[in-house]
């Protein structure tokens, strides 16, 4: 053997991730239910040198190495009608698979500050669409006029019985807890409704305009498209910056 | 109760030439002196591009390996991959009985439908089908054994008349067996008269009721081979030592190892929502609810053979009870253990745990 073995860990500095500027918001301890949420969720690869790259060490990546689109959109509620979007690449802290957020936007401020100050979503202001159509539910995310997002799934396929649910990888954001800077988990339930799987469908993605410019999703995956009741709880779990992966994992926020 | 080891050829990074020949000399050593020991049986997985995890694209050819230097373990595909663009069923039945023949029949036929999508996805293989594929291809492979001419027409398979050749050495064919690591596939192995080796790792309590569904069920089976295999085989982990302490604490590393490598692959039901994958497999199965993390570590499985010789024989005593035929072990994880330790736990166990599972060994303990 070769020595001590070498272990698959993320080597960005954990100084380059980007935290909130919104401070957490521990004290929070009710859980806020949004009835009929639609939620699209759609699932690439990418080159595992690229997710290697911006994955601290904290986090190891999947293999392969994967993406992911979450679009919400609220048809009203305690935070009203908003649509949120965001995209990060899947890592594990430990044995769970979760993604680390590269970038979210949302189309209402009352909801943004409610995901920033929960869970440390740092939301650029953006117009955010998830709309069902005949042939696809599309989410999409545009900027001063530029499309930066377009994200589809098309051929959908019902899901029913004990496959009806989508095992969502929960977000992991950077932000600023009493110990330090941190990842924030976000805690949410789902309460499935309808789901549909469809092929993935990517018309736009303008890299260098999300401000990643080597960001790339590659091979499709798939998609899927759900209405919930979704209950969004305190954040419960902190993951370190640096403490590597096989001896880190989550645990819970001091409050 | 007899006992095998089971390997996932998991290699240590980097991959250098040297790393990966050790995996696999280091095992053939292992189950060299399996043979020599008693063990029953070798079983090796079929993985594809599971980093770290598992090495093990070509069981046929470890098995072969194995094979060739033993004389009396049994070598076992644990499991081959019945899935269209993975493997033709021609070819599983052809190396299968290669390897019967080269082995002077000591294959046992594992049969499973994978679970990553690092697997399923690599091979472009359609998701929503593996569980039908699966079922075609356990109902052709023994008749293309048994069979002189075979042909058939399917939805995942079909082939003109041929003879498929070699035809296997034991009579009528080696056992067939499937994985079981979702809930219900011990049904669908009952359903066919096929074995069940469950890779549940590895709680005593929670195999209890499977087991018994299991033993039932196959009763009323309609088997897909010549003859029915009613066998529970429990794939677990082994180390033996003589201080309990220092064997559960190496074990907890072993499993803390697995869990690092399992934890980077791709669960199909992470990453592709099917009705077929809605349960967890086995490397899902040690990750708790995403949503809901534990505040501690999960406590370890009841079942697992870590500790010294008194330790292993009440474990295993109640696998026993539980109505297992088999534990297969395994006894590595990315070469954590020296070898030297592997050995010697091994010695250890077949000198002071299996006499107590044999049948000369029951009648000593009656006659004591």
């Amino acid at each position: 053997m070769s020595g001590a073995a070498e272990l698959l860990y993320g080597n960005r500095a954990a100084d380059d991730i980007a935290l909130a500027a919104t401070p957490l918001d521990t004290a929070a301890a009710d859980t806020v239910v949004i009835e009929d949420v639609e939620i699209l969720y759609v699932l690439y690869e990418m080159s595992m040198a690229s997710a290697l790259e911006r994955l601290p060490v904290s986090l190891h990546p999947s293999v392969p190495a994967l993406f992911g689109f979450t679009f919400m959109r609220a048809p009203g509620g305690p935070l009203g009608p908003f649509t949120i979007a965001w995209y990060g690449i899947a890592c594990r802290t430990g044995i769970k698979p979760r993604h680390l957020i590269q970038g979210a936007f949302c189309n209402r401020i009352q909801a943004a500050d409610f995901f920033a100050g929960r869970y440390g979503f740092a939301c650029r202001t953006a117009e955010v669409g998830l709309r069902e159509t005949f042939d696809r539910v599309r989410g999409s995310v545009d900027v001063d006029g530029a499309t930066l997002i377009d994200v589809a799934i098309t051929d959908g396929l019902p899901l029913v019985g004990a496959g009806a649910l989508i095992k969502y990888s929960p977000p992991l954001n950077g932000t600023s807890l009493a110990g330090g800077p941190a990842l924030v988990q976000f805690e949410a339930g789902y309460d499935f409704k309808r789901v549909l799987r469809g092929r993935p469908r990517l018309a736009a993605f303008a890299a260098a305009g999300l401000g990643d410019a080597g960001l790339a999703p590659t091979h499709p995956i798939a998609g899927s498209h759900a209405v919930v009741d979704l209950h969004l709880m305190p954040a419960r779990f902190q993951v370190d910056l640096t403490t590597p992966a096989e001896a880190g994992g989550a645990r819970k926020i001091a409050r | 109760m007899k006992f095998g080891l089971f390997y996932e050829l998991s290699t240590p990074r980097p991959f250098t030439t040297e790393n990966q020949r050790a995996v696999i000399e280091n095992a053939i050593e292992q189950t060299v002196l399996a043979d020599e020991l008693g063990f029953s049986s070798v079983w090796c997985v079929e993985h594809h591009f599971l980093e770290e995890y598992s090495h093990s694209s070509c069981p046929d050819m470890f098995l072969t390996a194995v094979a060739r230097a033993t004389r009396n373990i049994r070598v076992g595909f644990g499991i081959g991959t019945c899935v269209p663009a993975m493997h033709s069923p021609i070819r599983w039945a052809e190396k299968a009985a290669f390897l019967d023949l080269l082995s002077n029949g000591r294959v046992e036929f594992g049969t499973g439908r994978s679970s990553t999508w690092n697997e399923l996805g690599g091979f472009n293989a359609v998701v929503d089908d593996t569980k039908r594929s699966w079922d075609e291809y356990c109902r052709v492979i023994p008749k293309m054994w048994t069979e002189e001419r075979f042909s058939y027409e399917g939805t995942y398979f079909s082939m003109p008349e041929r003879c498929v050749l070699p035809k296997p050495m034991q009579d009528p064919h080696p056992p067939l067996w499937v994985a079981v690591t979702a809930p219900g596939t011990e049904f669908d192995a009952a359903d066919r008269g096929m074995g069940a080796l469950i890779l549940s790792i590895a709680d005593v309590e929670r195999n209890v009721p499977r087991i018994q569904e299991y033993r039932e069920r196959i009763k009323r089976c309609e088997p897909v081979g010549a003859f029915v295999n009613d066998q529970v085989a429990i794939a677990n982990w082994m180390y033996c030592h003589p201080e309990d302490a220092y064997a559960k604490q190496r074990g907890e590393e072993l499993i803390a190892t697995f869990g690092y490598m399992a934890g980077q692959t791709v669960e199909v039901s992470e990453a592709y929502p099917a009705n077929n994958y809605s349960a967890l497999g086995l490397l899902g199965s040690l990750r708790p609810d995403p949503n809901a993390p534990g505040d501690a570590k999960k406590p370890p499985a009841s079942g697992l053979c870590f500790g010294d010789p008194d330790s292993l024989v009440d474990t295993i005593s109640r696998w026993q009870a539980a109505g297992a035929d088999h534990l297969i072990f395994m006894v590595q994880a990315r070469e954590h253990l020296p070898q030297a330790d592997v050995l010697e736990s091994m010695r250890l166990f077949a000198r002071e745990v299996m006499p107590h599972f044999s049948d000369s060994g029951r009648k000593k303990a009656v006659g004591a």
